[in-house]
């Protein structure tokens, strides 16, 4: 199971390696949604953890261009400064759920199987594109 | 409205001076007309006495012409003699001294010797009848005065004579009817002396004027008594002599100009005079004028009233008289009313300038300038309205101070709360990725079984500090979240009895009772249920905390209107405790955001600073109540808007 990490602070992306590290995820972290979207065309994720708020380019505008080619890759969206209008926008683009920051280490993972749960659940009939 | 009070003052002004006006007119001109005729009336009664006299003169002067004559000693001895042509020679100088129109003598047997006329000396039988000389023969003594003679006797006198006295009888408007056509008869002025040798008569000397036709009296008459006056190109002053009721000498004019010979006289002075011998004195239409006119009889040496003497004034010079002073009565009264305008026009200008005034300042007031100029105060009525209009205008000026103050408060407020709001999300963000990295790498060390005892209690405390933090910012987020209301038509009592019941486990738990009073019939309020279950959540807490075991809680529902937004309706809920009160310098921080009594750790002190904006945000106000010691009172007031009257009245 590989998981992409997209954030744009260093500590963010080394708490989420650790704690998906230490849960057993395959771990891709990249600083913003560019490289996010390089990375996408040469591996195939699992899942995508991605910040909202990021320079230039930011969480939303990902997550648009990963429905646009990837729509069956789950997102779940992370952020420290939300409010119900970006999490209702959030989850109306097709993002799986959101998640505030800080959070806990062991509330990351379960959501994370929760969603990766229930894709499965879903049936995944075909592999994820490439 | 100004112009009208002014015209009514005018207009009133202008009718109290009008009656007394046409009052004064009226009665002024009875006085004056009454005044101007008496006075006219009272000089025509002397211009009759005078003419009356000059009548009597020329009457005199007639016998006194004769009489020196007749004391002539050659008059006698011509007389004694018969000698006729001689005498005849002296009766025409005499005639022609006195100015006598016939003049003769007559025997003592009542013949005619000789006269003036064009037959000198008469040689007929028969004679017509020669009055005043026979009188003077029977009675034997001289007599003079008016008679009448006859067209015989002044023909015989002489023709020309007799033609003189025939006047055409000119048809009379109100004269008494008359059936001749013409009168032939004459009236003159005459004397008869009889002439006396010692005893023996030698005969009557007579002589007269003919007054028919004549102007010389009655020119005289007008000339001294009224002294030529002149209105208006005719003689003020007219004087007549009647034959009966014919006017036979006069300078009274026909419209044409000519002398009114041969008019009558109106019936009813007719009858007064001649028939029953009184005298006239009253306003009379003369020929062609009205005149005020004496008459009185003319009595002849019979003593029969055979005329009437007359003199008149015109009348028009007094109407003019009093037409003029009536004119100069009219100028003054329009001179008054001319005043009244004016006066009507400076009083209202008086009256009204302070009021006019008051309606610039009231609509000074209007445009909100709040200080306007009302001028100086009057010490009438109208000052009263002026220092009124001042106090409103104060009290209008305390209110809109107020009023400013409230807003600029509010104002403050809310720019605090938006300053905040900027801060905590800028906060939030930087804070909340490093707090990642926290709370992850503690957590995860927490996990190691390697770590010793001491070590795991430090990481533990930077874990629950961490959460902590965590909590704040949750706060500061929420507090600076400005979300949309979700507004929905709510039955408020059965939201804040969820709510309470949602807190009874709480208070029990702590041994504080809780008790809910509903208000009834609360109209339904529109309100965003979730946020609202907020404050109300918060409030009861904080209630909680204040208040100490055994202590109670009352929750109240009622309508109420407005404190602050004058008088609008809405509903209250009332959240009191019996706990230990708020300090009143702490009154007013008490919404201010991170203000909090409780103990470090227990509150961010920002769930009143919240509640406050929301229900600001439903348009309704937290007020607090408190004293130290025995309790607090939050009271949160929350408009009906009209939507939720009309839902409520359709039944939804």
């Amino acid at each position: 199971m590989k998981i992409l990490v997209v954030d744009d602070e260093d500590i963010v992306l080394e708490s989420c390696q650790a704690v998906l590290e230490l849960a057993g995820f395959e771990v891709l972290l990249v600083p913003s949604a560019d490289k996010a979207l390089e990375a996408m065309k040469g591996n195939e994720f699992s899942l995508l953890l991605v910040d909202v708020k990021m320079p230039k380019r930011d969480g939303m505008y990902l997550m648009r261009k990963v429905k646009e080619q990837w729509p069956d890759i789950p997102i779940l969206v992370m952020s420290g400064y939300y409010t119900t209008e970006t999490i209702k926008e959030a989850i109306k683009m097709g993002a799986a759920t959101f998640i505030a920051k800080p959070f806990e280490p062991d509330e990351l993972v379960e959501t994370i199987h929760q969603i990766i749960k229930r894709e499965e659940h879903h049936g995944k009939k075909e592999g994820p594109r490439n | 409205m100004l112009y009208s009070t002014r015209s009514k003052l005018i207009a009133s002004f202008l009718g109290v001076s009008l009656l007394v006006g046409a009052v004064s007119l009226f009665i002024g001109g009875q006085l004056l007309y009454k005044a101007v005729f008496s006075e006219a009336t009272n000089r025509i009664r002397l211009d009759l006495n005078a003419a009356r006299e000059i009548y009597l003169t020329r009457i005199n002067s007639v016998k006194v012409s004769l009489n020196i004559t007749t004391l002539g000693d050659e008059f006698r001895l011509e007389l004694k003699r018969y000698d006729a042509p001689k005498l005849v020679n002296r009766l025409r100088r005499m005639a022609q001294h006195a100015e006598l129109d016939f003049a003769g003598i007559v025997t003592g047997e009542g013949k005619t010797l000789c006269r003036i006329g064009t037959n000198p000396v008469p040689i007929e039988e028969s004679q017509p009848v020669n009055p005043i000389a026979n009188l003077a023969l029977k009675r034997g003594v001289p007599v003079s005065g008016t008679v009448v003679l006859s067209r015989e006797f002044l023909s015989a006198e002489n023709p020309d004579l007799a033609n003189r006295a025939r006047i055409q009888l000119v048809p009379t408007r109100r004269a008494a009817p008359r059936e001749a056509k013409e009168e032939a008869s004459g009236m003159a002025l005459a004397a008869a002396i009889p002439v006396l040798d010692g005893d023996d008569l030698l005969g009557v000397l007579y002589g007269g004027i003919l007054l028919n036709r004549s102007t010389t009296m009655v020119d005289r008459v007008r000339d001294t008594v009224f002294q030529q006056e002149i209105y208006k190109g005719r003689s003020i002053g007219t004087a007549t002599i009647f034959f009966n009721d014919l006017r036979i000498s006069t300078n009274v004019l026909t419209p044409d100009g000519n002398r009114a010979i041969g008019t009558r006289v109106s019936r009813e002075v007719k009858e007064q005079v001649l028939t029953e011998g009184k005298m006239w004195t009253d306003r009379a239409f003369v020929v062609s004028d009205w005149y005020i006119t004496a008459y009185e009889p003319l009595v002849d040496i019979f003593g029969e009233r055979v005329g009437m003497l007359y003199v008149g004034v015109l009348e028009a010079k007094y109407a003019d008289m009093r037409g003029k002073a009536l004119t100069v009565l009219v100028l003054i009264i329009m001179a008054g009313m001319a005043l009244a305008i004016g006066l009507g026009y400076l009083l209202a200008d008086k009256i009204m300038s302070p009021v006019r005034r008051l309606i610039k300042a009231s609509q000074r007031v209007s445009e909100g300038n709040l200080s306007p100029q009302i001028g100086p105060i009057s010490k009438d009525e109208i000052g009263v309205l002026q220092n009124t209009f001042k106090d409103m205008i104060v009290s209008l000026e305390e209110r809109d101070k107020r009023r400013r103050e409230e807003s600029e408060n509010r104002l403050l407020q809310s720019e605090k709360q938006a300053s905040i709001g900027r801060l905590a999300a800028g906060v939030a963000h930087e804070i909340n990725n490093p707090l990642t990295g926290i709370l992850t790498f503690t957590r995860l060390l927490l996990r190691r079984r390697d770590i010793e005892d001491k070590s795991r209690s430090y990481l533990q405390k930077i874990a629950e500090s961490t959460v902590r933090v965590r909590k704040i910012v949750k706060g500061l987020l929420d507090f600076s979240r400005q979300t949309e209301l979700d507004r929905e038509p709510t039955e408020l009592n059965r939201l804040v009895g969820s709510t309470i019941s949602l807190m009874e486990n709480q208070a029990l738990v702590r041994g504080v009772g809780i008790a809910f009073e509903p208000g009834e019939n609360l109209p339904v309020v529109t309100l965003d249920r979730g946020q609202f279950q907020g404050v109300l959540i918060n409030i009861i807490i904080n209630a909680l905390d204040a208040t100490e075991t055994g202590g109670n809680i009352t929750v109240s529902t009622g309508i109420s209107l407005s404190a602050s937004d004058t008088g609008r309706k809405g509903v209250e809920i009332s959240i009191a405790d019996t706990g230990c009160g708020i300090p009143p310098e702490d009154l007013d921080k008490l919404f201010d955001p991170f203000f909090t009594t409780k103990e470090v750790g227990e509150g961010t002190g920002l769930g009143l600073a919240v509640s406050y904006g929301i229900v600001q945000r439903h348009g309704g106000t937290i007020r607090v109540q408190s004293e130290v010691g025995r309790g607090s009172a939050f009271t949160i007031w929350l408009p009906v808007e009209e939507l939720s009257e009309r839902r409520k009245n359709t039944g939804c």
